[in-house]
């Protein structure tokens, strides 16, 4: 069967902090948004246990702080479709098209807010251990390791906040990082603190081993050069995002990072495409600034259209 | 009856159990995290240790959101 056509002023790809700020801001001035998402409504912050550098929020769950935005911009028109998921887009003529497997969107504006994806182990074993010892999702997996061992990969804010989460199951939990912590002091000082805890910096996971699960791991300690073998029973990897710009790269410029380029602005080299958030090539990618982003996005977006009407 | 084992706090098991919803599938939700009867029956099932686990048979299952087989699943 033939998919149907469907006219809409914006669309919004992506339902994180940008592309829900974005689709709020939109509605409230009363044009037709569709927000598309193919994984989890809030993308990274879904997973946060505790956001505490969110301006008027002394600490809140990211599924709490999303769920209320996805609320505001419901609130305000925008219809947001979880379960469609993009096959192609084509935006450099206008109306913009974008296709799902269900229906071909006939676009005036397009805010790209895909944001980024967890960057998996790169180690040949992975596939082979994937959900029976390595993990990607401390909310969904971590209760499944009460008093067990578990070693998290990664030194950035994700990774040490997920390593405070899931001490609350472990009995003991292996911190591996490569080089140093680039988490804040808080969340440190946090997990440093914690006697279940044992913090091994300038280390990497080597080989990961098993008979069906996961057993053991090798961890080279970059400093001395030598290679040990720890017992554990799950690792969760924290190890960086990568762009989810696949969708998009014969579409627009992509920076060496694989994001989009797009000035302060959030203006693509395509009138009338958007990028905003961690997608977009930017030196500070904060969740405020995602949701600068998505705010400056869809007002230009507002004036971009109305120039479009005029023109007509 | 369709089953999904799931835990309170996981966004894919959220995304799974009101995907079934929107193709108007009932369902029992197991919380793994609340029983552990349904813990061990999870594991027993998958042999992962991930949720969410859906089944319709307690025999085939789908092991996190997967449109195109739960689609299957439901089906079936």
């Amino acid at each position: 069967m033939a998919k149907a056509h469907v006219h809409k002023d914006v669309i919004v790809i992506g339902a994180g902090m940008a592309g829900l700020t974005a689709a709020m801001y939109v509605g409230r001035m009363n044009l037709d948004v569709l927000v598309l998402e193919s994984g989890i409504i809030g993308g990274q912050i879904a997973n946060a246990v505790s956001i505490e550098n969110y301006p008027g929020f002394v600490s809140v769950s990211g599924a709490d702080l999303i769920s209320t935005l996805q609320k505001q911009a419901e609130n305000f028109g925008a219809v947001v479709d979880e379960f469609d998921s993009i096959v192609k887009v084509t935006l450099k003529n206008n109306p913009k098209i974008v296709e799902t497997e269900e229906k071909i969107y006939e676009a005036d504006v397009v805010i790209i807010a895909s944001g980024m994806n967890r960057r998996k182990l790169p180690l040949p074993e992975e596939r082979k251990f994937s959900g029976r010892g390595v993990h990607y999702c401390e909310l969904c997996d971590g209760h499944m390791y009460q008093n067990k061992i578990i070693a998290v990969m990664g030194g950035g804010n994700a990774a040490v906040d997920a390593a405070n989460f899931l001490t609350k199951y472990a009995d003991k939990l292996y911190l591996i990082h490569r080089s140093e912590f680039r988490a804040d002091e808080v969340s440190q000082k946090r997990l440093r603190q914690n006697p279940k805890v044992e913090v091994m910096l300038q280390t990497e996971i080597k080989a990961l081993h098993g008979a069906g699960r996961l057993e053991n791991i090798d961890v080279l300690d970059k400093n001395s050069g030598t290679t040990k073998n720890l017992a554990v029973d799950g690792i969760f990897v924290n190890i960086g995002v990568v762009p989810n710009t696949e969708l998009f790269k014969d579409e627009l410029q992509l920076s060496k990072s694989g994001r989009i380029i797009a000035g302060e602005d959030c203006r693509t080299e395509i009138k009338g495409v958007f990028a905003a958030g961690d997608v977009r090539e930017k030196e500070i990618r904060q969740l405020t600034t995602a949701a600068a982003d998505g705010t400056t996005a869809a007002l230009l977006a507002e004036k971009y259209l109305s120039r479009l009407k005029e023109s007509v | 009856m369709v089953t999904v084992y799931s835990i309170t706090t996981c966004p894919w098991c959220e995304k799974t159990k009101k995907y079934l919803a929107s193709k108007g599938v009932e369902f029992e939700v197991r919380n793994i995290e609340e029983n552990e009867d349904y813990a061990k029956e999870c594991y027993k099932l998958s042999g992962d240790t991930m949720v969410p686990v859906t089944t319709a048979d307690g025999k085939n299952f789908v092991l996190g959101f997967d449109k195109a087989k739960l689609d299957e699943l439901i089906s079936a």
